[in-house]
């Protein structure tokens, strides 16, 4: 197997804002061509993380390197092949889009700017007309964002919580696009939407006091903490309060009409067990399906836990 | 150099699309036409609000008087607007967050703060001249005399004057982070300049000075050479100022 050099690393990397101490030691790489997706509770410092690889906050200590390039606050040269979306991207409302990309390729010194720059607004469907940024609805402007950051073709795609302000139908183009990208733009994303990390990305790392408490394939972490769980769905509530009551001391939930039994056996044992018990008690369940943890049970297991576990 | 002129065509087309050298232009311009015109006037709106109860014989009115109106009104009026207009230059760009995206491609802050800066000296120097020039027309039109035979000696340290303001303006904007901020650090500043000004030992050395003698200079009962203090001093204190914001530049997060 071919080793993949890694296009980021961040190593033992603080930062605090005044008394806070927001990153604590921050180490993680992302390999070459893979699609990381960030999370992290509001304040956990996805945003700092991301400006501080971005040279526009200075770290406090530790070693960020982008290309084998180390990361300089202010002006830093590995901003050449890197690529941004803030998660409110902000133009000059009166420029057009063309000529605010074309901008944006005149700095970054791009060959063939034209082209590219037609290329762009055919991929994020933007018309090339003498319509001014101003009036451009929050959709139209994240889309413009993506453009602006794919335009100089970045090895390193770094997005905050891109999906955001984006409908469901857009939402779904741009984790298409994102997914796209895989193996010739690496992308470092943020987001809330736990369901947008697990369809894209190949790593996944959960900031949580100031240190990545996690930070690895999903499969690992599903292996690591997935914890599979069974669900029933009864009739009605008061059933699914009657069986939550009759499968006791299980750990089960009980919310609405469903009731979710995580287990750590075989799932033959817990399933016996769990039938049993309703035959028993005479309940009869809508359906019973077998499930493994969801990113966000995962996500909220690591952050419980507090452990420092990383596969990278 | 290519992304000091990107940035400059972009600083050029901001200030026509917004019309903020519109804006500029109409008022300087309203300047130029009204100063040789209520010169022109004075004596009869005199009349007319006084009528025979005014004991006093009001002199003709002369090229002096027109010019008079023009540094009078550029002096006071001019330079205020050009600090509301442009008081907002960078802080607007820092609070709105609109170089997040090209500094992160590249550009450096110098490009930023350097192109501003020419760009406001631009617009200066060509709405200034403009006016300067409209009164020049009009005051030979209304005033076919020769009481001010030296012009141009009061229209340049005018000029220069202009160029150590927008240094201030630009570095005020920079250092705070809004519109208003950067104006009361202008204002600030000016006031300091004028009470500096009550000294007189000072007074040679102060750039307030360049607009202050404009009429002298214009008459030719000073001349260029004796302001040399005062224009060397403003051509330096805009120049670190200019360093100055592009050091704060540097340091500003965005």
């Amino acid at each position: 197997m071919i080793a993949v050099a890694d296009i980021l690393t961040l190593s033992h990397v603080q930062k605090a804002f005044g008394s806070k101490q927001v990153l604590k030691d921050v180490d993680f790489s992302i390999p070459q061509g893979s699609i990381f997706g960030f999370v992290g509770e509001n304040g956990a410092g996805k945003t700092t993380t991301m400006k501080l690889i971005l040279g526009l906050e200075k770290a406090d200590a530790g070693i960020i390197t982008v290309g084998g390039q180390t990361v300089h606050f202010g002006a830093t040269k590995t901003n050449r092949i890197t690529g941004y979306l803030p998660d409110v991207p902000a133009f000059y409302g009166y420029m057009t889009p063309v000529e605010y990309l074309d901008l944006c390729a005149r700095i970054t010194g791009i060959s063939g700017r034209q082209h590219r720059i037609a290329e762009m607004l055919d991929l994020v469907q933007l018309k090339a007309d003498k319509h001014r940024i101003r009036g451009f609805s929050r959709g139209m402007k994240q889309r413009l964002g993506i453009a602006q950051a794919l335009l100089n073709r970045p090895q390193l795609l770094i997005c905050d919580e891109p999906t955001s302000a984006l409908d469901p139908a857009g939402r779904n183009e741009f984790l298409e696009l994102l997914a796209s990208l895989r193996g010739q733009t690496t992308v470092l994303f943020s987001t809330h939407i736990l369901s947008d990390v697990e369809r894209i990305s190949d790593r996944v790392g959960i900031l949580h006091d100031g240190h990545l408490q996690a930070c690895d394939t999903l499969a690992n972490l599903h292996q690591q903490f997935g914890r599979p769980q069974i669900k029933l769905t009864l009739s009605d509530t008061q059933t699914a309060q009657r069986c939550g009551q009759v499968l006791r001391p299980l750990p089960v939930q009980v919310q609405a009409n469903q009731v979710t039994i995580p287990y750590q056996d075989a799932y033959e044992t817990t399933a016996q067990q769990v039938l049993r018990a309703l035959v028993t008690a005479d309940i009869t369940p809508i359906a019973l399906q077998r499930q493994s943890a969801t990113l966000e049970q995962i996500f909220l297991e690591v952050i419980g836990n507090g452990h420092t576990i990383n596969h990278a | 150099m290519a992304t000091l002129s990107t940035m400059l065509k972009k600083e050029l087309l901001e200030t026509w699309r917004t019309y903020r050298f519109l804006i500029l232009a109409v008022v300087v311009l309203i300047f130029a036409l009204m100063s040789p015109l209520i010169a022109k006037l004075t004596p009869d709106i005199m009349k007319m609000s006084f009528g025979k109860t005014l004991q006093l014989a009001i002199p003709k009115p002369t090229s002096i008087d027109s010019w008079t109106q023009f540094y009078k009104n550029m002096t006071q009026m001019g330079i205020f607007v050009v600090a509301i207009l442009f008081g907002g230059t960078m802080s607007q760009e820092l609070s709105r967050g609109t170089l997040v995206n090209l500094v992160t491609k590249g550009l450096p802050r110098w490009v930023v703060a350097v192109s501003k800066y020419i760009s406001l000296v631009v617009q200066w120097s060509v709405a200034l001249t403009a006016s300067f020039l409209v009164t020049w027309g009009y005051t030979a039109y209304y005033f076919p005399d020769a009481k001010t035979p030296h012009i141009w000696q009061g229209f340049v340290p005018l000029l220069l004057f202009g160029l150590f303001f927008l240094a201030v303006i630009l570095f005020g904007s920079t250092l705070a982070s809004n519109s208003y901020g950067g104006l009361l650090f202008t204002i600030l500043v000016v006031g300091a300049l004028y009470l500096v000004n009550l000294f007189k030992a000072a007074q040679n050395y102060n750039p307030i000075s360049l607009i202050g003698n404009n009429m002298a200079l214009v008459q030719g009962s000073k001349t260029l050479g004796e302001l040399g203090p005062g224009i060397a001093i403003a051509i330096g204190a805009g120049l670190v100022l200019l360093a100055g914001t592009v050091i704060l530049l540097n340091r500003k997060k965005l």
